[in-house]
């Protein structure tokens, strides 16, 4: 059991991190912030059920996601998205223009994708994590991370080469 | 593979980490042999590199962690608040389900219960699984909980009655009752347990000996009382209590 996690150590410890996943979910710092402290909100009524303390990093994750899915489905249904179809050609962006963008311009361009993609491609660029982790944080079978991230990263570069044309 | 599904597969490559995937590993290889393919990865990986860098500077506003802790402390003594008020209202409770149990009791004739007399016996095991016990020996395997209620001499040559073979066991634990052992084997019927309660289905077994009018039926007796749902009978000089939350048929299932 979580029983015996300090809340205030484990706030300060994965806080910044959440909200960073957060940010780039909302592209908006007062629902980022609200995501987060929502986050932290259940881990103090239910925290406690978690059995393996491995997890706990995991489960926030999971938590914030779930919670920023709830938001969303309150204001709208996600669009159907047609994943068969094979990615566009990748444009050429040199490093160098990448470079030119700032973090505010990158998270908006992430902002841009769709909902399915943009968690994915987060938690990817964000945390490091494997791909078997960001199934288990998003709940979807390792092959739907892997479609999902070529997409949305193929999808993202297309977005920051517009970007950087403008 | 061609290069652009090798394009596709290498999107996903962050850093030799990633390289243990085997479609990963598959398109490194092919890039080898495509000096163009090589040029775009190059490229392409110092793009990635650039993102992940940009992207880390987010930061949390100032405050944020202060306000997350405080609101858990605000939130903590509205809890606190809400748990006395329901365990004022817990306990109203309480004394209107012992009012309630009173007045079964006496309609079924028991009239007050003796120590040592079935309906004593009933009263007190029935009262350990309601209200909590401490779970002694905890197992899923029925041989393990026989074998350990044989070596601490409390009733272990029971026979179950088929339904309940099949029910998973949670584990035992021994009650003592006018001082004789009566085993106490618990079990999970699958439905949410209550907290604090590792099983919802208790069967326990006593020397028939141990009570001073233990009823001799062979066949199960259901009865509803204080919310259990409970079924009792004896066989080959024991005498077996089996108890649920439920009405009178609810442990039926189980005989």
């Amino acid at each position: 059991m979580a029983e015996g996690v300090d809340f205030d150590s484990l706030v300060a410890r994965h806080y910044e991190p959440l909200y960073q996943f957060a940010f780039s979910l909302t592209r908006d710092e007062a629902d980022a912030c609200d995501l987060t402290q929502q986050t932290f909100c259940i881990w103090a009524a239910k925290g406690h059920q978690l059995r393996d303390i491995s997890k706990v990093k995991t489960w926030l994750f999971t938590t914030l996601h779930r919670e920023f899915l709830g938001a969303r489905r309150k204001q709208s249904r996600f669009p159907h998205v047609e994943l068969e179809h094979a990615t566009a050609e990748l444009p050429v962006i040199s490093p160098a223009n990448v470079n030119q963008l700032d973090t505010a311009q990158l998270v908006d361009a992430l902002t841009q994708l769709d909902e399915i993609y943009r968690a994915p491609v987060a938690l990817f660029y964000l945390q490091d994590y494997s791909y078997n982790q960001i199934a288990e944080i998003l709940e979807i079978p390792l092959g739907t991370v892997k479609s999902r991230l070529t997409r949305g990263l193929a999808r993202l570069y297309q977005l920051l080469s517009d970007k950087i044309k403008s | 593979m061609n290069r652009d599904e090798a394009k596709n597969i290498l999107l996903l490559y962050r850093s030799e980490a990633d390289a243990t995937d085997p479609q990963i590993a598959s398109a490194l290889s092919f890039m080898k042999t495509d000096s163009d393919l090589r040029e775009w990865f190059e490229g392409y990986s110092a793009h990635q590199k650039i993102l992940c860098e940009k992207l880390r500077k987010i930061s949390p506003p100032p405050g944020l962690l202060e306000q997350i802790i405080s609101e858990r402390i605000a939130l903590a003594e509205k809890n606190s608040r809400r748990d006395k008020i329901v365990a004022s209202l817990a306990m109203v409770a309480i004394v209107a389900a012992l009012v309630i149990v009173a007045g079964l009791y006496y309609p079924r004739g028991h009239g007050p219960a003796a120590p040592d007399s079935f309906a004593g016996y009933e009263s007190q095991m029935l009262n350990v699984a309601g209200e909590g016990y401490s779970m002694t020996f905890a197992t899923n395997d029925l041989t393990q909980v026989r074998n350990y209620l044989a070596q601490n001499k409390s009733p272990a040559d029971y026979t179950l009655p088929d339904a309940l073979e099949k029910t998973t066991t949670a584990g035992c634990t021994i009650q003592n009752f006018m001082g004789a052992n009566v085993s106490m084997i618990c079990f999970t019927t699958g439905k949410p347990l209550p907290p604090n309660h590792p099983g919802d289905l208790w069967l326990f077994v006593a020397p028939a000996n141990a009570l001073k009018d233990s009823p001799a039926s062979a066949t199960p007796q259901l009865a509803e009382v204080s919310g259990m749902s409970v079924a009792t009978w004896s066989r080959d000089g024991k005498f077996y209590l089996l108890a649920t939350p439920g009405n009178s048929q609810e442990v039926q299932k189980y005989l």
